[in-house]
């Protein structure tokens, strides 16, 4: 997809194994195995240890959103907690911009902090202790900037997160919205390229979550980060995701675009989660588009794009039934849509 | 599948409880039956006792005798910041040093702070002991800042090394145990006489709690708090100066609020070894010399003392805010400033007699008092003694005189005890509550013999049982293993006199304590008036609860033991109440929409909820009580209090050793068996 960049994050058969000697165990586990890695796990359930993240592979392009979804207890937490190393993986490899940081030293790694990691936290993780401008300033505080740099940067990221007149505030004085605020404020000041936010919103109001969730939009649509973000909630993985990987104890079950988890999940636990999920407002045109080869569009013309969600794109195509054209920007013809498919893709499962 | 076997057990009711009560009964019995054939029995030898007392007393004496020449090193050392510190506190006009606690705790908490400090040091001031209580303040000036040190260190390192963290944490829980008395004796060797054993000692009663709260505080950072200062990049020692310890602050203080009190504490308990002219020792003095309206006075100097350092450190642990500077430093300008103008007419603190009228007025009323009513408190004395403690320790058997009780005690009384507690027994069997019936014909024995007359292998197998029910065979071998040694020490009647007194003591605190909780709970008004009485008690070192008790009752094991209870009973107090109100209100309501009456509510309800906590209110109690027991040896107790008290008039480090070794085990094993209790309470609520 990148050609010949690396990636920003790499995950390559990561496993993190809670309990006593779990390098050991696991070495020995998938040795016995033959490295099935679900008959490994069930192994170490055995012997009483916790297999919390179960050899995990992914990639997170350059300015990708990538979220990972799982209910309480799949893994999700442990595993930004590996790419982040604030756990040691038990095993596999995890390359940001493709150096090695799995046995990467103490120094190496509070570098790689310092330049290129943020973290936002679900219970936000503020420092009782400072002010707003202190807390967001304390990454620049411990490389050694120099106090009125500090806060001159902690006033960019204040304000873009929009809370200036809130500098001098402690944290107990503000809502639960505004400490959310000061905590993303404080993982971009010192403008990283990797952006980590475990369940951010997650400890929210419904109303804030929103409005929160569409600054965040608006702040990635200009920061362009390479984002892991972790969430229990589907709707909120499919409206910010450019792709999306389902946990389940602790195994990555699918990995795919917001419309491929939809429309097209990989068993029957995805398909529990989509199924109370409108399926219209998050899958696209694109999803069920055929190159015009394969399906010669017919004489109307509803003037369908590849990124509309298929609600909208069915209420163009109404009372058609002959495969439709679907336009580019310029609006040449890149594809055609069956109407019939649009339907059948809409269609809400049976048991 | 069940076999007749593992029915017949469930079907007669044979518990684990109920089977280490038959168990506990029958060695009694089988030991009272014996006792006229094998008499060592019930008594243990001397001749089967170990020398342990001297084998202790020569390794210790090595060892000291090889840490000497540093302790002196130390002690020569510390002699500086100590004279300094005395100098200071001396030689700075009386008018600046109100100025200065004024202008604390006016900065700490405010007008009612500065209020305190003001009117606190004033009676200090009007008291005529400002140069004792500077000298006082001296050696807690010196010995706090050591032991915040050493102890904030040792916390700040168990929590960087999580392997050390249990073996800290166990050598802190027998630091808690060892009675503060038995500190003293190895000290003096090591140390000399001088005021620094009392310097030393009271760091190192002080450390514990700072420690302890240390951990604590960092262990209770939130995760993500300290993995948001990972994840920007701070380094360890940033993450833990910058962010770690500043988000502790408040249970860190509580540990500072703690240590200032234990230090004050044990820095006038080391008066008793004299040699510096300081507050305890005047209260020790007067007390001796009977002039109580004097020792009360000292006494109570102490007692504000420890409110005004309680109260501030306090604020220091719950307040954030900071009262204006501007004020602080106007109260230093205006007590300067009246130094200065009144310097040649500024009185020596010593000649303030303000109060002495109202001492000796205290005394006369006093003598006068107890002469018009001497019979009355002597009948309660007497009462007290007579009829409730002196048979619970020497048993009916023993303590039923002509002259006391009017007919002499025959074996066919015995029989009608043992005969009244069977029966009992009997008819609680019948209604189905064996093991209580069991318990009730454990009782009637005991209340026969007597709790220092006890035969040992009761002790023994009693210990085992309940460490059996309490926390499993672990500890009930622990509590055997224990037991021995002291039996084998030559400590053992020692031993049971002190389990006597303290568990008479600690019976009586749970039954007042419960009532004063329960009353609490039910009645805010009560609580309002029992509250600010237990702050008041619980900030009161320990020495001075003696001073009234004396005054009333002279010495005696009377005295000792309402002094013990007078301080012990707090626990119970507040754990009760605490226990009782913080039942969930869904489980009020849920009570209520049955249609339960209010006493219904309470004791179906309230009490199983909150019976693990009170559980733990009887634990602390129970320490306190032990705690209080040695201090108690000062007025007359027999046991193994006045064992560490005698050893330490002739600096004798074995006894001194081995009886503050023993005591610590009574106190260690009755925490680990009530803790154990309160564990089982709350795993059966699924707490």
């Amino acid at each position: 997809m990148t050609g010949t960049t690396p990636p920003a994050i790499a995950c390559q058969h990561v496993w993190q194994v809670f309990g006593p000697n779990a390098r050991k165990a696991l070495d020995a586990a998938l040795q016995r195995t033959g490295g099935d890695a679900r008959a490994a796990a069930a192994q170490l359930r055995e012997q009483g240890l916790i297999p919390a993240v179960q050899d995990a592979t992914f990639e997170v392009g350059k300015g990708e959103l990538f979220v990972i979804m799982g209910l309480s207890g799949s893994g999700k937490s442990t595993i930004i907690r590996c790419i982040s190393q604030l756990l040691d993986a038990t095993a596999g490899e995890i390359a940001l911009d493709g150096e090695n940081i799995v046995g990467a030293s103490k120094q190496r790694l509070t570098q790689l902090r310092r330049e290129k990691m943020g973290m936002v936290f679900q219970h936000f993780g503020l420092f009782p202790h400072m002010t707003v401008a202190e807390n967001v300033a304390y990454p620049l505080r411990v490389q050694g900037v120099a106090k009125a740099r500090r806060r001159e940067r902690a006033q960019e990221v204040i304000s873009l997160v929009g809370l200036e007149g809130r500098e001098d505030a402690f944290p107990r004085e503000l809502s639960g919205g505004q400490r959310q605020r000061v905590g993303i404020a404080r993982s971009l000041a010192v403008n990283p390229d990797i952006w980590f936010l475990d369940e951010p919103f997650s400890a929210l109001d419904p109303l804030i979550r929103r409005q929160l969730q569409d600054e965040f939009l608006k702040i990635q649509a200009n920061l362009k980060k390479s984002i892991v973000f972790i969430t229990h909630d589907i709707a909120e993985a499919l409206k910010l995701a450019d792709r999306i990987a389902i946990m389940r104890d602790g195994r990555i079950v699918q990995i795919g675009t917001p419309a491929d988890i939809v429309l097209r999940p990989a068993d029957d636990y995805v398909r529990e989660f989509s199924r109370d999920v409108a399926k219209g407002a998050h899958a696209r045109v694109r999803s069920v588009m055929r190159p015009v080869s394969d399906l010669p569009p017919g004489p109307d013309d509803p003037g369908l794009r590849p990124d509309m969600t298929l609600d909208e794109a069915l209420a163009h195509c109404m009372e058609l039934y002959q495969p439709v054209p679907v336009h580019d920007d310029s609006g040449a013809v890149i594809g055609a849509v069956n109407p019939v498919d649009l339907a059948a893709a809409l269609q809400v499962e049976s048991e | 599948m069940t076999t007749a076997a593992d029915v017949l057990p469930s079907r007669l009711g044979l518990t684990p409880g109920t089977r280490a009560a038959l168990v506990v009964l029958l060695t009694g019995a089988l030991c009272l039956a014996l006792e006229p054939v094998l008499p060592w029995l019930v008594k243990w030898p001397d001749a089967w006792t170990l020398p342990a007392t001297q084998w202790v007393d020569t390794v210790t004496r090595w060892i000291l005798g090889w840490l000497k020449p540093l302790a002196r090193a130390f002690a020569d050392l510390m002699r500086y910041p100590m004279d300094w510190a005395n100098l200071a506190l001396n030689a700075t006009p009386w008018p600046v040093t109100i100025g200065l606690i004024t202008a604390l705790g006016w900065y700490l908490g405010g007008l009612r702070m500065a209020a305190l400090g003001f009117l606190g040091l004033s009676f200090v001031l009007a008291s005529g002991y400002w140069s004792e209580s500077m000298n006082t303040l001296a050696l807690v000036a010196v010995s706090v800042p050591l032991a915040l040190i050493v102890g904030g260190a040792i916390g700040l390192l168990a929590n960087e090394f999580p392997r050390l963290k249990p073996p800290v944490q166990a050598v802190l829980d027998v630091m808690q145990t060892v009675p503060t008395f038995a500190y003293l004796t190895p000290l003096l060797v090591l140390f000399g006489f001088g005021p620094v054993v009392g310097l030393i000692a009271s760091a190192i009663y002080a450390a514990p709690p700072m420690a302890r709260n240390v951990i604590l505080g960092l262990e209770r950072v939130e995760s993500e708090i300290k993995e948001a200062a990972v994840m920007s990049g701070a380094g360890r020692l940033q993450q833990l100066f910058q962010v770690e310890v500043p988000s502790a602050a408040s249970q860190i203080m509580v540990g500072v609020n703690q240590c200032l009190m234990a230090a004050l504490s044990m820095v006038i308990i080391a008066a008793v070894i004299g040699g510096f002219n300081d507050i305890g020792w005047e209260v020790l003095l007067t007390m001796r010399k009977a002039q109580f309206g004097q020792s009360l006075l000292a006494g109570l100097v102490i007692v504000v003392f420890a409110v005004v350092i309680d109260r501030m450190s306090g604020a220091l642990a719950i307040e954030r805010r900071r009262h204006d500077p501007r004020v602080v430093y106007g109260v230093l300008a205006l007590a300067a400033v009246l130094t200065a103008l009144f310097w040649s007419r500024l009185p020596d603190p010593a000649e303030f007699t303000l109060l002495a009228p109202v001492a000796e007025a205290v005394d006369t009323g006093l003598g006068e008092f107890t002469a018009a009513n001497g019979d009355w408190l002597a009948g309660v004395k007497n009462g007290a003694m007579f009829y409730v403690l002196l048979p619970l320790r020497i048993g009916l058997d023993q303590a039923v005189l002509p002259f006391t009780w009017g007919f002499a005690w025959t074996p066919g009384m015995s029989w009608a005890v043992f005969a009244a507690g069977a029966a009992l027994c009997l008819i609680l069997i019948w209604r189905g509550r064996v093991t209580a019936g069991l318990m009730v014909l454990i009782g009637a024995g005991m209340l026969e013999t007597g709790i220092a007359d006890l035969p040992w292998p009761f002790v023994l197998v009693g210990a085992a049982a309940l460490g059996r029910i309490a926390g499993g065979w672990r500890l009930s071998l622990l509590a055997v293993g224990l037991m021995l040694t002291i039996l084998l020490s030559g400590l053992w009647d020692r031993a049971m006199l002190s389990l006597y007194l303290s568990g008479v003591s600690v019976v009586a605190c749970a039954v007042v304590g419960g009532f004063f909780g329960l009353w609490s709970a039910v009645s805010p008004m009560a609580w309002r008036i029992v509250q600010p009485i237990c702050d008041m008690l619980q900030t009161i070192p320990l020495f001075v609860f003696l001073i009234p008790v004396l005054m009333f009752f002279q010495i005696g094991e009377f005295s000792a033991f309402l002094a013990i209870c007078a301080y012990a009973v707090v626990p119970m107090i507040r754990y009760t109440r605490h226990g009782l109100v913080s039942t969930p209100p869904e489980l009020m309501e849920a009570a209520i929409a049955s249609g339960a009456t209010g006493w219904q509510i309470m004791r179906d309800v309230r009490a199983p909820y909150a019976a693990p906590t009170i559980l733990l209110g009887l634990n602390q109690t129970i320490l306190y009580a032990f705690a209080m027991l040695v201090i108690a040896a000062l007025i007359g107790t027999t046991g193994l209090g006045q064992s560490i008290y005698l050893a330490l008039g002739k600096a004798d480090v074995g006894l001194g050793i081995s009886a503050g070794a023993a005591m610590a085990i009574l106190a260690f094993l009755a925490d680990r068996m009530v803790q154990g209790f309160a564990e089982e309470r709350r795993r059966a609520l699924g707490l």
